[in-house]
């Protein structure tokens, strides 16, 4: 901008013919001439090589800059920190100036240090930069490039390069803790771990009493009803203990994520699969997951830590893409999984003309259904989003969708923000 | 401290994820039926990222003018800096009432227009005036739009027709050519730092704010200002002397040409496009060829070369 206003000073003072115009021009020219000279200023340089592009120039102002990255880890959950240590190297026998960003992901929070740092580097000399980010969205996410710049005393010219030291880094959703209350309810077999499936079999608990058939093993011999059984020998039956087979089912569709960045559905409905994932899990539950945006994506059940880390991946990675309907992703998962298994569907319920009868059709095969559904109503309204009447007329339309999917049976909860996990689950199995 | 108000205000951790941010667009469906409650279809303006394109005069100052800007009280830096420029402003605006005439500039042809003679003289100082308050309000309240004024009304005064022979607006000042032009660039090198200066007050005040509040962090502050006081001292002194050799290319030619042909050289000096602005051109055009040259043969990567080879 200063060598457009000389050379227009310049050109104008010729026209006017005026000596004190072309002396300040000549004069501002020559003060950017000297500043660009001392920064080596060779971008602008005849040849029309970058200084980056030319090989021959290297060990010049930036190249005999090095860096080397260290995080404190690579997977963590959302509010979590990373301390993360750059170390910046001058190999050149001249002390330099540096501006030094190391580049962060844009939602992460610099909450201690800082990533961007001025500071003069002696010859042969090196440094560390130490800060800590606080991670307070889910997600897959890159530390870097590191960029350094050079610039002269006015800040007039500068040059700039990146180090291309990159450090991903992974972001689960946060859980929170599900007690055990939620267990003790009306249907208590439902979320426990073991779970009796009223089927006889080799289990622990009595289920009932029959006569004895040949190849029945003697330990099961129940002498006291063979002796009130006039005869007839009679052994204890027990049932089939089983795992459970849990399928979450998070609504990724572009509709959840309406709503602030960090409250909205999405963001809502993986931290919600996140918990549920880890308490069954750690009653040795199988756990599957599905997620449904521009694609049905499957995680097969399983159980285990290892499971837990496979879903909480793709939890991390799940975006806010497409519109398949629920009732496509019911159609397909329900020949592959057992009836009756519970399945929880995390779902702003919005712009899916097929809810009903993806529920209908799950209740009617008997699967025990439980819809947690956080309200992007209250997410927009909550943003001014939403004026009161609109929100009213929303409102009223949701709770019907609501009421007609608990009169077919399904356990649906209204998740509202500010509402905990636990008292939304509790709220949706009706107490 | 930004954490303390989150705990007092009793938002969450993310809060300042969303706040001023643009947030994912509604769906259609609500859109639609949110838009017809308001009898109106338009998007939720907070759904439309905000897109600033710096304007020319923003450009200058490396970035958007914010006059809301606000900055912490100056650090002895910038106070030191706008003692500085205040005080290159005065001598500026003395050295501008000394070397630009009102003759031959706008207001001067209005006010032999409306036969009032002196109101050229008069408007001739409201400018310069003008210029010296609104750069003192600029660098006291760190205001750059007024900086900016400040620095259009003072080249606006020295804007005049038929000026090619050096001109002064005080009588007394000296006659000799070499004189003229030493005061001509000492008005000029003032001016140009002054322009400096001030933007440093803005970019020091930045960088002060941007520490203090822990955005940068400056390691060795002491040393990275003492090359920056070091520059300020040694750039308008190169500046000068090349901006010199330039004005004093209607001595140098003939100086020159003088050591092979006397007449010849004689000509040249009482030639009078050589002591006019055009003299000034043909001098910018020499230096300046082979300033380009130095550039064309990557003179400061070379220098810089031998400097690490040598250091």
């Amino acid at each position: 901008m200063f060598a457009a206003l000389a050379i227009a000073l310049y050109l104008l003072g010729l026209v006017l013919r005026n000596t004190q115009l072309v002396t300040v021009a000549v004069v501002l020219l020559s003060f950017l001439t000297w500043a660009a000279f001392r920064t080596s200023h060779a971008d602008v340089a005849s040849s029309g090589r970058r200084m980056d592009d030319a090989d021959s120039d290297e060990g010049i102002q930036l190249h005999t800059i090095s860096a080397l990255r260290r995080v404190s880890s690579v997977r963590i959950f959302e509010d979590g920190e990373i301390d993360v240590t750059l170390r910046i190297q001058n190999r050149s026998n001249l002390s330099k100036v540096l501006e030094v960003r190391d580049r962060v992901p844009e939602v992460m929070r610099i909450k201690k240090g800082a990533n961007y740092v001025l500071m003069e580097l002696g010859p042969q000399r090196e440094t560390e930069i130490s800060y800590t980010i606080e991670t307070p969205l889910r997600g897959f996410y890159t530390i870097g490039p590191v960029c350094i710049r050079v610039q002269d005393a006015f800040g007039l010219f500068h040059n700039e390069r990146e180090i291309h030291l990159y450090d991903d880094f992974l972001v689960f959703p946060k859980m929170e803790d599900i007690k055990d209350a939620m267990i003790k309810s009306r249907v208590p077999k439902i979320f426990t771990g073991a779970v009796n499936i009223r089927n006889p079999g080799e289990g622990s608990n009595f289920y009932n009493l029959r006569e004895y058939v040949p190849g029945d093993p003697m330990k099961k011999v129940n002498w006291n009803a063979t002796a009130r059984s006039a005869g007839k020998m009679m052994v204890n039956e027990f049932e089939r203990d089983a795992v459970s087979d849990i399928i979450l089912i998070v609504d990724s569709r572009s509709v959840a994520e309406t709503g602030p960045v960090s409250r909205n559905s999405l963001v809502f409905s993986t931290r919600a699969a996140a918990s549920l994932s880890q308490y069954f899990l750690s009653r040795r539950d199988s756990v599957g997951l599905v997620t449904y945006g521009d694609e049905i994506v499957s995680v097969d059940r399983d159980t285990g830590k290892k499971q837990l880390y496979v879903l909480l991946t793709k939890l991390a990675g799940a975006m806010a893409k497409g519109n398949t309907p629920l009732k496509v992703v019911t159609d397909r998962i329900m020949p592959h999984i057992n009836r009756g298994s519970p399945v929880i569907i995390m779902s702003p319920l919005e712009d899916d003309p097929t809810v009903v009868n993806a529920v209908r059709d799950l209740r009617s095969r008997n699967f025990d259904v439980t819809i947690l559904s956080p309200s992007s109503l209250e997410f927009e309204f909550d943003a001014r989003r939403l004026d009161r009447t609109g929100y009213e007329v929303l409102k009223t339309e949701r709770d019907i969708l609501l009421s007609e999917l608990r009169g077919l049976g399904a356990n649906v909860m209204d998740w509202e923000p500010d509402m905990l996990l636990n008292t939304a689950l509790t709220g949706a199995r009706g107490f | 401290m930004a954490d303390d108000n989150a705990t007092e205000e009793g938002v969450n951790d993310t809060a300042h994820l969303y706040e001023g941010k643009t947030v994912s667009s509604a769906p259609p469906s609500r859109r639609k039926v949110a838009g017809r409650l308001k009898s109106s279809t338009e998007i939720p303006k907070d759904s439309i990222p905000e897109v600033h394109v710096p304007t020319i005069i923003e450009s200058f100052f490396g970035g958007p003018i914010v006059n809301t800007t606000k900055f912490l009280p100056p650090d002895r830096m910038v106070a030191s800096l706008q003692m500085g420029s205040a005080g290159a402003l005065l001598i500026l605006c003395i050295l501008t009432f000394m070397v630009t005439p009102v003759s031959g500039t706008a207001w001067f042809a209005l006010s032999n227009m409306l036969g009032w003679k002196t109101l050229g003289g008069v408007l001739h100082l409201i400018i310069i005036l003008g210029g010296l308050i609104g750069g003192l309000y600029g660098i006291f309240q760190r205001d750059q739009w007024a900086l900016v004024a400040s620095y259009a009304l003072l080249i606006l005064v020295t804007l005049r027709f038929a000026g090619s022979k050096v001109d002064f607006g005080i009588d007394f000042l000296p006659e000799g050519e070499i004189y003229q032009k030493m005061l001509l660039l000492l008005y000029a090198v003032f001016l140009v730092m002054y322009m400096e200066l001030t933007s440093g007050i803005i970019r020091f005040s930045m960088l002060d704010t941007s520490i203090r509040t822990g955005e940068v962090y400056v390691m060795q502050v002491t040393k990275i200002t003492a090359r920056y006081h070091k520059s300020l001292l040694i750039t308008p002194v190169i500046a000068a002397s090349v901006a010199g050799l330039t004005l004093l290319i209607n001595l140098i030619i003939p100086a020159f040409v003088g050591i092979f042909d006397d007449v010849s050289a004689m000509r040249l000096r009482e030639s009078v496009e050589l002591t006019s602005v055009y003299g000034v051109a043909l001098g910018t055009v020499m230096v300046f060829t082979v300033i380009a040259a130095m550039f064309a043969v990557n003179l400061p990567l070379r220098i810089q070369q031998m400097r690490e080879k040598n250091a």
